[in-house]
C-alpha cells in the first residue's frame, strides 16, 4: 500500500486546481482496484466482513492522506465523508484497535528478543544528551567488548574504546555523528581486558518524524577470524611472490652466466692457443696473454660465486592433490581476477591420483600461467573467461590446462615462447615461461602452448603420476 | 703425417666457441672439425669414422644428452666429452653414467681438455682391445 502511495504521489503535482477533486477520486478508485479488495460498482454497505472493512478503512486513510498531501482539498469535504464512514465502522474500529495493540505488543516483544539473541553487538546512543550516553546494549555487545551492563549504560560511547584504538577511525565516527550521517568501517578494537579484536562497525542515525536525530544505533561484528584468514592469504601471496622474485633473479643470473661464459670460453681458448703458438718466443706477448687468461679466470670466478649465491633451493617433493593446489593458488589471486572483471571457471577431474611435486614451485607455474592468461585478456573487455581444467591424460600422466579467451599467440612468437629473455610484454623480463617450463620438466612433465581454434590460447602441462622423485640432474 | 693426427669433432651452437676451441686444439696438433648442431655433425660424419667428440650440452634441437644417446643407440663407440656453460651440479656424474669420458665446465682450460681427449683415445683403444679378446 505504501508503495502505491509513493508511486502515485508525484502524479498529483500535475493535476490542475479545477479538476483536482475528481482526480483524487480516480486515484482512490485506482488504489482500490489495485489492491484487489474492492471492485467498482460494489456497494460499500454490503461489505460485512471485518477484513474488508479494515481494508476499506485503510483506503479511506490512504485517500485522505493523498488529499492532505496535495494540500488542495478543503477539509470540509473530507470531514463530511469521513464522518459518514466512521459512523458505519465505529464498532469495528474498537475491535481493530484492540487487535492492533496486541499485534504491536507482540511485534515489540519479538524485536526486543531478536536484539537480545543476535550474535552482532547492538547498542543505542541517546543523541539528545550532550555526552552521547549509551542507553541500550544487547548481550552480544557485552560479550564482545567485555564490559558489563553497568559499565556501559549511561557512559559515553567513545570512552569504551581502548586507548590504543586507531584515533583516526574514532575521529571519523565522531565526524559522521556531528554531520548526522551514518558510519561504516572496520577497526581494531580492544576488549576490557585489553585483548585485540577486529570489528566491523555500522552506526546509523535514528530520526523522529520531523527528521531530527534522536538516537544512534550501532551494530558491531567481530571480524577477527575473517581478518586473520585474509592476512594468512596475504602472507601466502607475499611468500609466493618472494619465491617467484628470487626464482626469477636466480634464473636471470643463471641465464646471464651462461651467456657470458660462452665468450669467456672463446677468449680463454684463443689466449691459450696464442700462448702455445708463440711458446718460447715474444716474452712481452706471452705476458699479455697470461693477463688475458688471468682476467678471464677472474670473471669466471665472479660468475661462479654469483651462481652459488643464488643457488635455487632444492625442491621438496610431497604427494599433493593438484585440484586442491589449483584452488589454493586461485584464491591467492582472486582479488586480482575480480578487479579485472574476469571470470574463472573450473573443470576439475575429482578422481585424479596424487602427484609428487614441490608445492611452491608448482604454484609458481600455475600463477605464471594464470596471470599470463589474464594479461592476454586485458586488451578486450569482451574476452573475460579463464578456464582451468584437470584431466587424466593416460594412466601414468595427469594434465592441467589453462585456457583463456584472449589475444592468442602470434605464429612468429610460438617457437620463442619458452626461451630465456623472450617477452612480448613491455615490462616483461622474459623469465616466467622459461622458469615454468624448467619447473615442469624437473617434475618429469612437459609444458606446451597452443592457440585455441576459436580465440585465445591454452597452456597445458603434464605431470607423471607414479613418480616418487624427479631426476635431480634435470 | 696428416692421417696420423687424432681427429676431434666439436659440436657447439656458439660459433665463436667452436672457432676458438678449434684454434686451441689445432695448436695441440689435432685435426679439428666443428659443427653448430648435432644434426649437421651426424649428416657429415659417419658412425664408424674415428674421432673424439667434444659436445656442448645446451643446444637447440638435439641437445648434448640426446646426441650422446643417439650415438650409443647407433652402436658407435665414439668417445664423448661434454662441455657446458650452464652450471650443473651433477653433470660430471651423469656424463660418466651415460658412457661419456667426462664433463668440463666452460670456460674450458686447454690443457685439461687435451688431457681428457688423451684419456678418451686411450679408453677407446682399451675398449677395442677388450672387445677383441
Amino acid at each position: 500500500m505504501k508503495q502505491t502511495k509513493k508511486i502515485k504521489a508525484p502524479l498529483l503535482t500535475k493535476i490542475t486546481r479545477s479538476n483536482l477533486e475528481e482526480q483524487v477520486r480516480q486515484q482512490t478508485d485506482e488504489l482500490k482496484i489495485r489492491s484487489g479488495q474492492l471492485k467498482q460498482g460494489v456497494d460499500r454497505e454490503r461489505l460485512g466482513a471485518d477484513r474488508e472493512k479494515l481494508a476499506e478503512e485503510k483506503f479511506r486513510q490512504q485517500t485522505d492522506e493523498l488529499k492532505i498531501r496535495s494540500g488542495q482539498l478543503k477539509q470540509g469535504v473530507d470531514r463530511e465523508r469521513l464522518g459518514a464512514d466512521r459512523e458505519k465502522q465505529g464498532a469495528d474500529r474498537e475491535k481493530l484497535g484492540a487487535d492492533r495493540e496486541k499485534l504491536a505488543e507482540e511485534q515489540i516483544h519479538i524485536r526486543t528478543k531478536a536484539m537480545e539473541f543476535t550474535l552482532d553487538g547492538i547498542f543505542i546512543i541517546d543523541a539528545k544528551k550532550p555526552n552521547f550516553p549509551i542507553i541500550y546494549a544487547n548481550p552480544s555487545f557485552h560479550s564482545l567488548t567485555g564490559y558489563t551492563k553497568n559499565e556501559v549504560i549511561g557512559k559515553n560511547y567513545f570512552n569504551l574504546y581502548g586507548s590504543n584504538t586507531d584515533l583516526r577511525v574514532v575521529e571519523e565516527i565522531k565526524q559522521s555523528m556531528r554531520q548526522e550521517k551514518s558510519f561504516h568501517g572496520e577497526m581494531l578494537n580492544f576488549r576490557k581486558n585489553g585483548k585485540k579484536f577486529w570489528s566491523s562497525l555500522r552506526i546509523a542515525p535514528v530520526r523522529d518524524t520531523n527528521g531530527a536525530v534522536t538516537h544512534y544505533v550501532g551494530i558491531q561484528t567481530d571480524t577477527t577470524l575473517m581478518k586473520q584468514r585474509n592476512l594468512e592469504i596475504e602472507e601466502q601471496r607475499e611468500d609466493l611472490l618472494h619465491v617467484t622474485r628470487v626464482g626469477k633473479l636466480a634464473e636471470f643470473v643463471s641465464s646471464l652466466a651462461h651467456e657470458i661464459s660462452q665468450p669467456l670460453t672463446a677468449i680463454l681458448s684463443y689466449a691459450q692457443a696464442a700462448q702455445r703458438m708463440f711458446a718460447g718466443r715474444e716474452p712481452q706477448l706471452q705476458e699479455i696473454l697470461q693477463y688475458i687468461i688471468n682476467d678471464d679466470q677472474r670473471a669466471t670466478e665472479v660468475i661462479r660465486r654469483l651462481r652459488l649465491l643464488l643457488k635455487k633451493s632444492k625442491p621438496t617433493f610431497e604427494p599433493l592433490d593438484i585440484n586442491v593446489l589449483i584452488n589454493e593458488t586461485v584464491m591467492l589471486i582472486m582479488t586480482h581476477i575480480t578487479v579485472r572483471k574476469k571470470v574463472i571457471k573450473f573443470e576439475l577431474d575429482s578422481k585424479l591420483p596424487f602427484i609428487h611435486c614441490d608445492r611452491i614451485q608448482l604454484q609458481q607455474v600455475l600463477l605464471n600461467l594464470i596471470s599470463n592468461s589474464l594479461e592476454a585478456m586485458d586488451e578486450s573487455s569482451d574476452s573475460c573467461e579463464l578456464l582451468i581444467r584437470t584431466l587424466r591424460k593416460d594412466t601414468d600422466t595427469i594434465m592441467v590446462e589453462v585456457k583463456d579467451s584472449g589475444c592468442g599467440i602470434p605464429a612468429e612468437n610460438m617457437k620463442k615462447l619458452f626461451a630465456h629473455f623472450f617477452t612480448s610484454k613491455i615490462d616483461g623480463l622474459g623469465m616466467g615461461l622459461s622458469i615454468s617450463r624448467s619447473i615442469v620438466e624437473a617434475h618429469g612433465g612437459r609444458l606446451e602452448a597452443k592457440n585455441n581454434p576459436d580465440r585465445g590460447a591454452t597452456f597445458y602441462f603434464t605431470i607423471p603420476v607414479n613418480r616418487k622423485n624427479a631426476p635431480t640432474d634435470l | 703425417m696428416l692421417s696420423e693426427k687424432k681427429k676431434i669433432y666439436i659440436v657447439d651452437d656458439d660459433e665463436s666457441v667452436c672457432r676458438a676451441l678449434k684454434t686451441l686444439l689445432m695448436t695441440f696438433d689435432f685435426e679439428v672439425k666443428t659443427f653448430n648442431s648435432a644434426k649437421s655433425f651426424f649428416d657429415a660424419v659417419p658412425n664408424d669414422e674415428p674421432g673424439c667428440l667434444v659436445l656442448d650440452i645446451h643446444m637447440p634441437g638435439l641437445d648434448g644428452w640426446a646426441t650422446q644417446k643417439k650415438i650409443i643407440d647407433s652402436g658407435s663407440k665414439r668417445s664423448v666429452i661434454f662441455i657446458s656453460a650452464e652450471k650443473q651440479d651433477n653433470a660430471a656424474d651423469r656424463a660418466l653414467k651415460v658412457g661419456a669420458v667426462g664433463f668440463l665446465q666452460k670456460p674450458v682450460d686447454g690443457q685439461t681438455l687435451v688431457d681428457l681427449i688423451n684419456v678418451a683415445s686411450k679408453n677407446t683403444n682399451d675398449t677395442i682391445v677388450h672387445l677383441k679378446k
